[in-house]
């Protein structure tokens, strides 16, 4: 499909409560994001950033507003977006190998098995894991499911990954790995990222644009930046730094008034 | 298996029979209570002239009609109850209620319903088999992963293909779990429904045989039983470990 804007339009989302109450948890969320951009959305815990991506995804309703590709409006799961979910474990097949997880988007898209296959090897090669293909989940590290997920998604070739904090749960090392490794694979993919952290230094590392939200309930956005930072990027360059800084004084304003509630 | 395993193993067992040997004749009745190596010469002559084989297959012939069908029919239901809101609102009441109804219990209606024939037997195997294999299954498919459905639904899996490919085999383990504890149903069912209605199978045997008087051949009927329970749980597992590995690696272990 082709398409130039992935639009979130002054989306609400409400839920209720156990009490019966309602809570807002996003209120007029408005974002642009342009295709083939590497868009991260950086928030403190439990502002509602997942919730955001569930409703990009398909998976959740807005209560208000809505998202749309140019003006196509995004109500169900598809496709042209792939989530990279944070939990790998269950995300993952665990009665399938590595090669079999990563062949199921062809399946279903009903390649033929010759297709299906050169996909496979394809993937499996970007993300480093060729020599694994026959080994089960179980059999894996936390870093190596997390490329057989990242592998997965790439095989059914999307438009648009849509990463929930896909290595947070990773040790420091392999997460160190894995970002940079990721974003070769962004540049020579081309996909349009748009991608949920709670970690600035990730965020600074990898994003061409870079939105933060305010503290929930009721979380919207809070000031989106355009990151046109010195490459290869480096927590130890000038611009990095600055923005570092920046970056965590505005989260630490949401935090600060979250706490004084 | 280690040495110190194994022969901690074969103590138990030889501690067993030991405590057998010293309490027939000292705490119990001689006659009543035979001595184990009494009860051996009596299975060995009962398997020489086919009675033991005769009856085991009875039993066993029934034990295979009735666990298919209630396997086949528990898994049905499970799934309906755990997918479908209307199945889940019209059966769970029932099975809810009637789950606390022992298999044993269930007998006398058997009888007055299907008579002393087969058909009651089958029914009382089905009925043993049929409840664990339902609450399983209908755990097993509710308890699928959120994210690994929505994975499937972004790599393009239909709703069947959801179903058949991801809820399935993510309910496997706790279905065979199901299936492995409604085989042990099933026998202490149909040796219950034989001792109460019937002239063949290993619980008529057991029954008879106090009623005549026959209390060597009461305890081979015993042995029967926990050999037929044994063989027929390590070839259940067996079957598993060959035909269902792939589906059982999400789980620590199974035996």
């Amino acid at each position: 499909m082709s398409w130039r804007v992935l639009r979130l339009e002054g989306v609400g989302k409400d839920f209720t409560r156990a009490d019966g109450g309602v809570a807002q948890v996003l209120r007029d969320v408005t974002l642009t994001v342009e295709r083939g951009a590497f868009f991260t959305l950086l928030g403190p815990s439990g502002c509602g950033k997942s919730t955001l991506l569930n409703i990009v995804a398909g998976f959740e309703e807005a209560t208000t507003g809505g998202v749309s590709l140019d003006d196509n409006p995004v109500t169900a799961p598809g496709t042209d977006r792939t989530v990279i979910f944070q939990d790998v474990s269950n995300a993952l097949f665990p009665w399938m190998n590595a090669r079999e997880n990563v062949e199921f988007g062809p399946k279903m898209a009903r390649l033929g098995a010759q297709v299906r296959n050169e996909r496979a090897d394809k993937y499996l090669r970007l993300v480093g894991l060729d020599a694994d293909s026959g080994k089960f989940p179980f059999e894996l590290s936390g870093g190596m499911k997390q490329r057989i997920q990242i592998a997965r998604a790439l095989a059914n070739d999307p438009d648009i990954l849509l990463m929930d904090e896909p290595f947070a749960a990773l040790d420091a090392i392999t997460k160190k790995h894995l970002q940079i490794e990721f974003r070769k694979i962004w540049d020579e993919t081309g996909k349009t990222i748009f991608y949920i952290t709670h970690d600035i230094f990730e965020a600074l590392l990898l994003s061409t644009h870079l939105a933060v939200m305010t503290a929930g309930p009721e979380a919207g956005i809070k000031e989106v930046f355009q990151l046109d930072l010195q490459e290869p990027r480096s927590p130890s360059n000038p611009d990095f730094a600055a923005m570092y800084s920046r970056v965590e004084s505005l989260i630490d304003e949401e935090v600060q008034r979250m706490r004084a509630r | 298996m280690n040495p110190p395993k194994l022969f901690l193993r074969a103590l138990s067992v030889a501690g067993a029979f030991s405590l057998w040997w010293l309490s027939s004749g000292t705490i119990f009745n001689p006659i009543l209570v035979p001595p184990p190596h009494k009860v051996a010469v009596n299975l060995w002559g009962m398997t020489a002239d086919g009675e033991i084989l005769f009856h085991a297959w009875a039993s066993l012939r029934r034990v295979i009609v009735g666990y298919a069908f209630g396997s086949v029919l528990g898994i049905l239901t499970g799934v309906a109850v755990a997918r479908i809101r209307i199945a889940e609102d019209m059966l769970e009441p029932p099975l809810q209620f009637v789950r606390n109804i022992t298999p044993v219990a269930i007998i006398p209606l058997a009888v007055n319903a299907f008579g002393l024939e087969e058909p009651s037997k089958y029914f009382v195997i089905i009925y043993s088999t049929i409840i664990p294999v339902v609450f399983n299954t209908a755990a097993g498919v509710a308890s699928t992963p959120q994210i690994r459905v929505r994975a499937a639904m972004c790599l393009g899996a239909g709703r069947w293909d959801i179903f058949a490919r991801v809820v399935l085999p993510s309910a496997w383990p706790f279905i065979l779990t199901g299936l492995r504890v409604a085989l042990g149903f099933a026998f202490m069912g149909v040796v219950a429904a034989e001792m109460i209605a019937a002239e063949t199978g290993v619980g008529y045997l057991i029954m008879q045989s106090r009623n005549m008087l026959l209390p060597e051949q009461m305890f081979s009927g015993l042995f029967l039983l926990g050999l037929i329970g044994l063989v027929t749980d390590r070839a259940f597992q067996f079957t598993i470990g060959r035909l269902m590995r792939r589906y059982m690696l999400q789980t620590a272990a199974f035996d």
